[in-house]
């Protein structure tokens, strides 16, 4: 029985425990390395276990995004850009002690301002009751996501009528599509902003 | 399979639990990676074996004929152990710690993605609702590896075949999202495992089969996984007649090896993935799996519960197996079958292609993304859609397809409403009957939605 | 036709990277041999392609001015040692030249027959290498399976299955063995129905077309200009094969031959045969035409093969006895060339009147060829530059020497 004992430890706990020292011993790392290309390596990792603390906490829309968004692209991105411009000045960045204050300076602020948002959450501050049972099969983390985007608040179906969807107010759908095709105006602009321009001399030579 | 350990556990220990403790989970989680972990390495050691004894049937030749007698079985294995044998080189320039690291990112990722790949019905590693976004996920951040590797080589080839390998996936991921948005869409869910099941029943059921869009979108789908997963004749990033070798020039022996193992675990992959997605799963074209195992069953349950009568003196009473759990486990078994065939077959495509077309330039691989893929899946994706929304024939003869669609979509929002009602003792939310029907118009932002019970999906002739 | 470096295309095309130098070859495996390119590329665009040479010298025209004739015939093997037997002919007909050596009829028509099937080995070479090239593998073995073959067929008559040393001045070491006819008939037969298998493969595939139509194009005064030969040449549409506009001691071994030259004129190639039509993307000169020229020598090269045959069975006269390995020669200086499947091949021999020639020299086919590389490759992407060198099927042996 004590073998029992000794073995039967929250794991849920202890694999949050896990996620969030990586996490946090990544993004560390990114600080404290040159090398742009290990930085990024890092931030892989770093990125990529804030995923699983979404997993563990049974977010696995969210998670899987993590991963599918920041990971796999804007990280291959940002590779992609350090390999085309592969010169050693950028490939190696040194730190000012000016830089490291500034950075302290904000950091910090961001924090704080994160920190103090997260606590006024009420429903944040205390734990979920069965840690163990959120179960990645049955959540419906997904549907939530999608209705709240189309205006319909599953958290609070049993809210009095009109107190939570104004019609024409609710959903976010148009402002995402609208933030999406901005985001994919700047990726043209600066694509095309990017590309060498044609020489006046030579012009009518490329057909 | 943790509640199964948990149970077995407090047998042996005369202990009841709740849910599953750590050790269950342990044994489970344990369990699992073995049975993937051989998915990928054996896997990977058979497709090799097959790659060449295809390549070889194609190019007129035999193929591996003597390690392991008449059909060279174990070559692979030998070459295996002679890459282990290997010298494990590091050149001069290359970033030792990314160079070490790249190709176990790439396997780990390859390796990770199977978690939400459901081999038969619910056998599933980790039975995810959003299981289709988590293999794409995964799937995207298996690039790093070439990346990785080609960045840290310290060798141009090398880097060229990471910026094709970057640029490549990159793009088409585009198409190969959209393709796998369809069945979700028919379907009405992300999750492997009901996609799968809405296919049950002859091969008329098949996804690929539901209506001329579909097929077309199951083409695409199986054209950019090709290339997402670097096979020839997109297999630029690896182009031995351009790039040497690419991202894997500088790497020797084992480390050279990792990478093909994620190569072909990936390969299986997106078979497999389309293989649910389009070609029935792990449903057979002719339903008759069920049946074959009600009748294994007849002899297998019998010998199973005096197996657990034995087993039963040493670990305390573990009583019958449950009524039908046999049969449908012989079922599910023949269904993994299914599957693993119909992915080999998929992968077999592949390197039938593989040995008989030359290899595209990188600007026919993006044109054939952006210019071709992407619009025949953005047209297939509209297509089946109008196809879907005009209740358009299909072949499909799954009621939750075919007919009622909205059944399936998403049981939450039934349940939520349920609850609701029965707290506030509405006592019209009574079962099936009579529901009010559903109303598109009402879905889309209507404050009266909510009393009305727009969302109950029973019964959801619109 | 040629691109220029500070061509608006290049610029234009895309977002400017730095640029970088990158050493193609000598070990790479699409550098058919040891050749090294140098190349100077802007992300994928190639912006200047420099070949260097001399990984493969041998200092064999130097040999050759301290060996008999005869003895030097081994060497020639190993210039283009995808072609041994053309070389073998093109050294015997200068020295033959110089001693002023008549043949026989049926030693001419032999030597139609072995050229021709040397000929058809090393096209099978070149197609399944470009095969390589672009990536596809298949079509290589095909090439190999028939060529070997061929090689069989030459084992059997010499002895040998890559460096023959079976063509000599004065004819050839041997005759050709009971039976060999028949086999050599039997091969081409059962070899004429694969050839649209060679055709579904590679020349109308689709991705095939698109990496080869358009790709590399070289117009024909730009080849002429070059010094480029063969199959290089004649893929521009130049009407030029000295098999019909050679020196009278080479053409003489075709005469009363049907045979045409392999080139376009008038957008059409002469036989109108079955084999697929020219597709739309293809420009005269591509990389797609020289490898079509290739494959429409091969079948002219049956077909000679064949008209050889009956020739050589009546013919009159012995299979031409080797001259002495010691010959003296007589002083003088003669070139000759040969239409060798790489293009002209030429052999020049200075002789002061012992048996050991005072000078040797050969005229490489595919040094020439191999000049038109960095202007065809400018601007071109990292994947055309093995298309484009594995179009004008160069053999390093035979540059280097």
């Amino acid at each position: 029985m004590m073998l029992l004992a000794a073995f039967d430890f929250d794991w849920h706990a202890f694999f949050f425990m896990f996620f969030a020292l990586l996490t946090c011993g990544f993004a560390l790392a990114v600080l404290f390395t040159s090398n742009i290309v290990r930085m990024a390596f890092y931030l892989i990792l770093s990125l990529g276990a804030s995923a699983g603390l979404f997993f563990l906490a049974g977010a696995e829309f969210v998670g899987a995004m993590q991963l599918m968004i920041y990971v796999g692209g804007t990280l291959v991105l940002l590779i992609f850009g350090v390999m085309l411009t592969a010169q050693s000045r950028f490939v190696t960045m040194k730190t000012s002690s000016g830089e490291w204050v500034m950075a302290l300076v904000l950091g910090g602020a961001l924090l704080f301002l994160l920190l103090t948002a997260a606590f006024r959450v009420g429903d944040w501050r205390t734990g979920h009751p069965n840690p163990a049972n959120v179960g990645l099969a049955e959540s419906k983390t997904t549907t939530q996501i999608g209705m709240g985007f189309t205006g319909v608040r599953v958290d609070k179906l049993d809210a009095p009528e009109g107190s939570t969807l104004v019609s024409g107010m609710s959903g976010y759908l148009l402002p995402f599509v609208i933030v999406s095709v901005h985001l994919l105006v700047v990726l043209v602009g600066a694509a095309y902003m990017a590309r060498t321009k044609r020489r006046a001399s030579s012009a009518g030579v490329g057909a | 399979m943790a509640e199964f350990f948990q149970q077995i556990w407090d047998s042996f220990f005369q202990t009841s639990s709740e849910s599953p403790g750590a050790i269950a989970y342990l044994v489970a989680a344990v369990i699992h990676c073995v049975l993937i972990i051989h998915v990928v390495a054996v896997g990977a050691l058979i497709f090799i074996w097959m790659e060449r004894k295809i390549s070889g049937r194609i190019q007129d030749r035999l193929g591996p004929t003597r390690v392991g007698g008449a059909f060279g079985w174990l070559q692979t294995l030998a070459d295996g152990i002679k890459l282990i044998a290997k010298e494990d080189i590091t050149p001069k320039d290359a970033d030792a710690m990314l160079f070490k690291a790249a190709p176990y990112v790439g396997f780990a990722a390859s390796y990770c993605a199977y978690i939400a790949l459901p081999f038969s019905d619910g056998w599933v590693a980790q039975h995810m609702n959003t299981a289709v976004f988590f293999i794409l996920a995964v799937l995207g951040i298996e690039v790093f590896s070439p990346i990785l590797a080609g960045y840290a080589s310290g060798s141009k080839w090398s880097l060229f075949g990471a910026m094709r390998e970057a640029a490549q996936v990159v793009s088409y991921e585009v198409p190969l999202g959209m393709c796998v948005v369809v069945p979700c869409m028919i379907c009405g869910t992300l999750n492997l495992v009901t996609i799968g099941n809405m296919q049950a029943g002859s091969f008329t059921n098949w996804l690929a089969f539901n209506d001329p869009f579909t097929f077309i979108v199951a083409c695409v789908y199986f054209t950019c996984a090709t290339a997402s997963v670097n096979r020839a004749p997109f297999d630029l990033a690896e182009a031995e007649s351009e790039l040497v070798a690419g991202f894997h020039t500088e790497y020797s022996g084992l480390r050279w090896s990792f990478f093909f193992m994620a190569e072909y675990g990936s390969m299986f992959l997106v078979s497999g993935l389309a293989a649910i997605l389009f070609f029935g799963g792990w449903h057979g074209p002719i339903p008759i799996a069920e049946p074959i195992a009600g009748v294994l069953s007849l002899v297998v349950e019998p010998l199973l519960n005096f197996g657990r009568y034995v087993v039963g003196f040493v670990v305390g009473d573990l009583g019958q197996v449950t009524e039908g759990v046999v049969a449908t486990q012989i079922a599910n078994l023949m269904g993994c079958l299914n599957f693993l065939v119909k992915g080999t077959i998929g992968v077999t495509v592949m390197m039938w292609v593989r040995w008989t077309l030359p290899r595209l330039r990188i600007d026919q691989v993006m044109t054939t993304c952006l210019k071709y893929c992407v619009p025949i899946a953005a047209f297939g994706f509209l297509g089946a859609l109008v196809w879907q929304v005009n209740d358009l024939p299909t072949s499909n003869d799954m009621p939750v397809i075919g007919k009622n669609r909205f059944e399936v979509r998403e049981s939450w929002v039934y349940q939520a409403e349920k609850e609701l009602r029965t707290t506030s003792g509405d006592q019209k939310s009574s079962p099936d009957d009579q529901q009010p029907p559903f109303d598109p118009h009402q879905a889309t932002g209507s404050t009266e939605l909510v009393p009305q019970g727009a969302f109950v999906m029973k019964g959801g002739a619109r | 036709m040629a691109t220029q470096v500070d061509d608006a295309r290049i610029i234009e095309f895309d977002v400017r990277t730095d640029e970088m130098l990158v050493n193609m070859g000598p070990q790479h495996p699409s550098t058919h041999g040891v050749l090294r390119l140098v190349l100077r590329t802007d992300g994928e665009i190639v912006s200047e392609v420099e070949p260097h040479l001399g990984y493969l010298h041998r200092c064999a025209e130097k040999i050759g001015e301290n060996l008999t004739p005869r003895q030097w015939i081994p060497y020639t093997d190993r210039m283009d040692y995808l072609a041994g037997m053309n070389m073998n002919l093109g050294w015997s007909l200068c020295v033959e030249k110089l001693i002023d050596h008549q043949l026989s009829e049926k030693a001419k028509h032999l030597r139609v027959i072995i050229a021709e099937m040397g000929r058809i080995a090393s096209h099978l070479v070149g197609m399944g290498a470009y095969g390589l090239d672009l990536g596809t593998f298949s079509p290589f073995l095909y090439a190999f399976r028939e060529r070997e073959k061929i090689l069989d067929l030459f084992e059997e008559a010499c002895g040998a299955r890559l460096t023959y040393s079976y063509l000599t001045p004065g004819g050839a070491t041997a005759d050709l063995p009971n039976g060999w006819l028949q086999k050599c008939e039997a091969f081409l037969d059962q070899f004429e129905p694969i050839i649209p298998e060679y055709h579904a493969l590679l020349t109308t595939n689709a991705i095939f077309v698109k990496r080869t139509a358009g790709i590399g194009v070289m117009s024909g005064e730009m080849a002429v200009d070059f010094g480029c030969t063969g199959p290089v040449l004649r893929g521009s549409g130049v009407d030029y094969d000295l098999r019909r506009d050679g020196e009278e001691r080479y053409t003489e071994m075709y005469d009363g031959y049907a045979f045409e030259v392999i080139s376009q004129k008038d957008g059409h190639y002469p036989k109108d045969h079955d084999y697929p039509a020219v597709p739309a993307e293809a420009v005269l000169g591509d990389c797609w035409h020289r490898f079509y020229v290739r494959m429409l020598e091969v079948v002219q090269a049956i077909d000679l093969v064949r008209q050889a045959i009956d020739r050589y069975s009546t013919a009159s006269g012995d299979w031409g006895v080797p001259i002495k390995l010691a010959h003296k020669l007589p002083k003088g200086e003669v070139y000759l060339e040969t239409e060798s499947p790489r293009g002209q091949m030429g052999f020049y021999l200075v002789s002061d009147g012992n048996a050991i020639p005072w000078r040797v020299r050969a005229r490489s086919s595919c040094f020439c060829n191999l000049s038109v590389t960095s202007d065809l490759c400018r601007g071109c992407l990292i994947a055309d530059v093995p298309a484009i060198v594995g179009s004008l099927d160069v053999v390093m042996g035979e540059i280097d020497r």
